[in-house]
Order: C-alpha cells, then sequence, then structure tokens
C-alpha cells in the first residue's frame, strides 16, 4: 500500500534523511522509531506532503504521491507537537469536519464517530469543546478526527502522550481491531516501548536519517539478547576471582559485565545461567539484589542505536 | 471530493464557531457598531453646515466598504495565521484539495456571511445615526465582489510572508490601516491610483450605487482587470511561501 524508496532529504548541509526505504501492507502496524533528531517526523510530514523531498520516491497504492494528491483522503495524522484539531469546537464536530475535508460524510462517518467516541471515553464531554478537555482527552480527541472516516494508513506520532494506561489499552484494542477488520495500516512513532511491543508487527529503527533495522519485532529482539540478570553482590566478593570463574561458567552466546559489585548478564536462553547460579551458591555468594527479566523492547532498540554508534566510531 | 461538500463544511465551521462562541459575535456588532457611531458624531460635529448630509453619507458608505474589504483581506490571513497558532494549520494541508482551494472557499464562505453581517451593520447605524441611506444592496454587493479578488489577491501575499516568517503581525495591522485610505481614494477614471489595490471597485461603487450614475462597461473592465492582476500576482506570491515553507519544513513551525 506504502512504498517508500531511497527517499533522501537535506536542510543547508545537514542530511536529516538518506535514502530511507520501506513498504507497508495493508493491515500490517509498523513502528517507526529513533531518537529525538533521527528523522521520524521528517519521514512522517513527507508522506503527508507538508515537506518537499529531495530524492527518491513515496508512493501510495502503486502511485507517486507527487503526481496524485487524491491518496490524502486515504490518510489519518495525529502528528507530534502539534495541537492537530480546532480546540473552539467540541471532539466530534472536530471528527466531522475533518472528515468531510478528507471528503467523506454521511450516516457511516456519524456513526463511527460516535461509536469510537465512546471507546474513547469521550462521550462523557460530548458538548464541551476541545479547549476544556484535559490534555489525555485533548489527545485523544485528535485521535478521535483521524480515526472517524476509516483511512487506509493512520500516521500516529506519539498517540499515548497524556494518556492514562486504560485509555492506552484502549487504543490498543482499537488499533489491532482496526487493522484486522478494517485492513487499515499504521505507522506508529512513540517512545512508549512496552505499546509498540504490544501492538506492532514491523519495527522500522531511523538513527541519524538511516535506517539501522527493519523487520519483525522478534527479528529485532533476536539480534540481541533475551534475557538479561542483575545481581547485586555483597562487597567481601573478589572481582579478578569471579571474573575469572564467570566466564567458564556461562555457555552459548552472552555478555557480562561487573562493577561496583553489580554483575550484569545478558544471555539467549535460561538454561545458560544455571552454573552462574549453582557457582554463586557453592561459593555462599549471597546476592542482596537478583532479578531476571525478559528483553524489553526498549532495551533492544536502546542496544541497536548504541551500537550502530560504535559501529560509526569504529 | 466535491467542492459542495467543501463548501458545505466551511458554513458548518463558521456557523459552529458563531453558535458557541454567540457572545464574540455580539461583541464584534457592537464593537463595529461603536466604533461607526462615535466616526459619525464626531464628523457630524465638524462639519458644514449644508455639507453635512453629503458628507455623513460618504462616511458612512466608505465605513461599509472598510467593513468589507477588511473581512475579505483578512478571510485569508486568519486561515493562514489564526490557524497556523491555533496548532492545526497542517491538518489542512493534509487533503486532497490543495490548501489554495481550500483557501479560496473559506474566502466565499467568509464573503457570504460578511455580507450579511454588513447588511445587520449597515441598518444598526443607520438605525443608531437616524441617517438613512438610500443602498441598493445587489448593486452594491456585485460591485464589491467584482472588487473583492484584489483583497484576496493581497491576503495572499501577507499570508504567503505568515507562512515562512511566521511573525506579520505589524504587516497586517498597517494593511488594515492602509485600507482605509484605499477605500478613500478614487480609483476612477483611470490613473495612478487605479493600480492599488480595491480602488477602482470603491469608485465604481461610489458611483453606480451611491450617486446613482449609470454602470460604464469600461469601469466594469478595469475593476475586472484591477482584480484579476492581484488575484494572479497573490496566487503565485503564496505558492511560491509555500514551495518555500515545504522545503524548509516551515509549516506550522509556529
Amino acid at each position: 500500500m506504502l512504498s517508500v524508496t531511497q527517499l533522501s532529504k537535506k536542510y543547508a548541509d545537514k542530511t536529516v534523511l538518506d535514502d530511507v526505504s520501506f513498504n507497508i501492507a495493508p493491515g500490517e502496524i509498523v513502528a517507526l522509531l529513533g531518537a529525538n533528531g533521527s528523522g521520524k517526523t521528517t519521514t512522517i510530514n513527507s508522506i503527508c506532503q507538508l515537506i518537499e523531498y529531495d530524492a527518491g520516491d513515496i508512493q501510495f497504492g502503486g502511485q507517486s504521491i507527487q503526481s496524485n494528491r487524491q491518496y490524502l483522503s486515504q490518510i489519518g495524522a495525529v502528528l507530534g507537537g502539534s495541537r492537530n484539531i480546532n480546540w473552539r469546537l467540541t471532539a466530534s464536530q472536530n471528527a466531522e469536519y475533518f472528515a468531510a475535508l478528507r471528503g467523506h460524510s454521511g450516516k457511516a462517518v456519524k456513526h463511527n464517530i460516535a461509536q469510537l467516541q465512546q471507546r474513547l471515553g469521550l462521550d462523557k464531554y460530548a458538548k464541551l469543546e476541545v479547549l476544556k478537555l484535559s490534555t489525555g482527552n485533548k489527545q485523544k480527541a485528535a485521535l478521535l478526527s483521524a480515526l472517524a472516516y476509516s483511512p487506509k494508513l493512520l500516521l500516529l506520532d506519539e498517540p499515548t502522550l497524556g494518556l492514562d494506561l486504560d485509555t492506552v489499552q484502549e487504543l490498543q484494542d482499537i488499533i489491532g481491531q482496526q487493522s484486522s477488520d478494517s485492513g487499515q495500516a499504521f505507522l506508529i512513532t512513540s517512545h512508549d516501548m512496552s505499546f509498540i511491543d504490544k501492538i506492532c508487527q514491523k519495527v522500522i529503527v531511523i538513527d541519524q536519517g538511516k535506517v539501522i533495522f527493519s523487520g519483525t519485532i522478534d527479528a529485532l529482539k533476536n539480534t540481541l539478547y533475551s534475557y538479561k540478570l542483575r545481581a547485586q553482590l555483597a562487597n567481601s566478593v573478589d572481582e579478578v576471582e569471579l571474573e575469572k570463574n564467570l566466564h567458564d561458567l556461562c555457555a552459548g552466546r552472552y555478555q557480562l559485565q561487573f562493577e561496583q559489585n553489580v554483575l550484569r548478564v545478558d544471555y539467549e536462553t535460561p538454561e545458560q545461567v544455571m552454573p552462574l547460579l549453582s557457582w554463586l551458591h557453592t561459593q555462599n555468594i549471597c546476592p542482596t539484589e537478583l532479578s531476571i527479566t525478559p528483553l524489553q523492547m526498549e532495551d533492544a532498540f536502546r542496544s541497536l542505536t548504541q551500537a550502530a554508534k560504535q559501529e560509526e566510531k569504529s | 471530493m466535491s467542492w459542495l461538500l467543501l463548501f458545505k463544511n466551511e458554513l458548518k465551521l463558521q456557523y459552529f464557531d458563531m453558535r458557541q462562541y454567540w457572545f464574540e459575535t455580539v461583541l464584534s456588532l457592537v464593537v463595529i457598531c461603536g466604533l461607526f457611531v462615535g466616526l459619525f458624531y464626531g464628523i457630524k460635529s465638524f462639519a458644514y453646515e449644508g455639507q453635512e448630509g453629503q458628507s455623513l453619507d460618504g462616511l458612512m458608505f466608505g465605513f461599509l466598504l472598510w467593513t468589507f474589504a477588511t473581512t475579505a483581506y483578512s478571510s485569508i490571513t486568519k486561515t493562514v495565521i489564526d490557524d497556523t497558532q491555533k496548532g492545526y494549520i497542517e491538518q489542512l494541508f493534509i487533503a486532497p484539495k490543495s490548501f489554495t482551494k481550500l483557501l479560496f472557499v473559506k474566502v466565499i464562505v467568509d464573503i457570504a456571511s460578511g455580507f450579511m453581517f454588513l447588511i445587520l451593520v449597515t441598518y444598526l447605524v443607520m438605525w443608531l445615526t437616524g441617517n438613512w441611506l438610500d443602498i441598493h444592496f445587489l448593486k452594491f454587493f456585485a460591485a464589491l465582489l467584482l472588487a473583492a479578488p484584489s483583497l484576496v489577491g493581497l491576503g495572499l501575499i501577507v499570508s504567503g510572508f505568515a507562512l515562512v516568517f511566521k511573525r506579520v503581525d505589524t504587516l497586517g495591522q498597517m494593511l488594515t490601516l492602509a485600507l482605509m485610505a484605499l477605500v478613500a481614494l478614487e480609483g476612477l477614471p483611470f490613473g495612478p491610483i487605479t493600480l492599488l489595490p480595491f480602488t477602482p471597485g470603491v469608485s465604481l461603487a461610489r458611483d453606480w450605487v451611491l450617486n446613482g450614475s449609470p454602470l460604464q462597461m469600461y469601469d466594469v473592465a478595469i475593476v475586472t482587470l484591477n482584480s484579476a492582476l492581484y488575484l494572479f500576482v497573490g496566487s503565485a506570491i503564496f505558492k511560491h511561501f509555500e514551495q518555500v515553507a515545504k522545503r524548509k519544513n516551515l509549516i506550522g513551525q509556529y
């Protein structure tokens, strides 16, 4: 449905997008990740034709967007750093206005708005102008406007900003349902990694304008470690002796760090650390704190961008 | 996407805004009438005996022209400047019809509602001042419609600057004041003044509607050319600044 090919953009001498390519199929939920200033917003703005890119092409439904504005009737966007809607109107008035602006009106749209309004918990504030709503509800009203006319592609820049946990959960459900039932595709940027982890099937990681990873969330996690162990050891532990033994105890692929009596091991399979734990027991080394956690998206993303930076330095 | 839907949408937006912020709507009516009544009695106290009637009719007519000119000019700048400040101008660009087309729809809707506002203001100020003008509104609006594109062009120039430079308040305020001068000037018969925006339209309205002179096709042609010229130049300048804003990622970056 959406195909971004070798997209490049420079502001003066600074390259903000360098050969960015990716595809989004109908019904796919894709995360666009990257640090601040990495090029995420420029990518989204290019898709919305809010900026002119220097090179490359963006195709929607097999047609270049340069020669066809009609695709914008099938785009819904919640843009970061923007209010997105008219605060002088109510949430549903906004939704109707922006739906009509993109060529959608009638009973089906109104019905959809009423349903979404209820699901987002905005029906209680139906008569209030957006400026009188709380920050979270303002964000929900912006989402309502983007979802109102069931566009084929939704671009959501930080959609969970200011939302409470229940609403984030509701948003997850809505996105999942819209994607599976209506075949709507989503391109989402967010710093809320658990949100991304739960709903996205594909991840594109951008760093300094370049795509450094593109694939499934599982593939992203598989390029890294699956678990991390963290143990706070007593001060009396002999560091040299410990490090010497640790390398003999851990099998397979792993990464080990021992600093200020905190032992950190990133590894792939649960059984890998059993000899280590057994050795700690036989040596009577008792951790004051011990945790084993599966790798989170956030850690995976951080490791990936750090690795890219280290690679660039070397 | 149909134009009709776009018009209906903008009309609805204006209706919601006026209904929900009725106090603001009423207040603007009170302020504009109050301003005129103040001016009216100020001029009346200075006018010569015998010339008074003529001066006051001219003043009232000039005031109506200025009210219309401000509406037509600011309908464009309001969208670009206000909607940028309100933070959703980007969303107006994400539409199958281009932003310039949307602006034209907004202008037409604003001018249509401006006409109704003008009729209300006219009767209110005539009633308040007791100075009754014999205005043929159909002729009056026809003359204004013919001249309005020049003001739209002027608005597009200022909006183009606003899109890139953001803070153009001073330029906007200066132009609002300049409109007062423009509605006082005589743009007909053809002379250097004719080249200024809106001036031939003002003269046409004054001669044809207020003084009851017959309509000259030559004058109509001049007004049409003045409108076309400013609309063309305004559109070209706005398009240029829109491209600059898109190249430099400035849309909405207030």
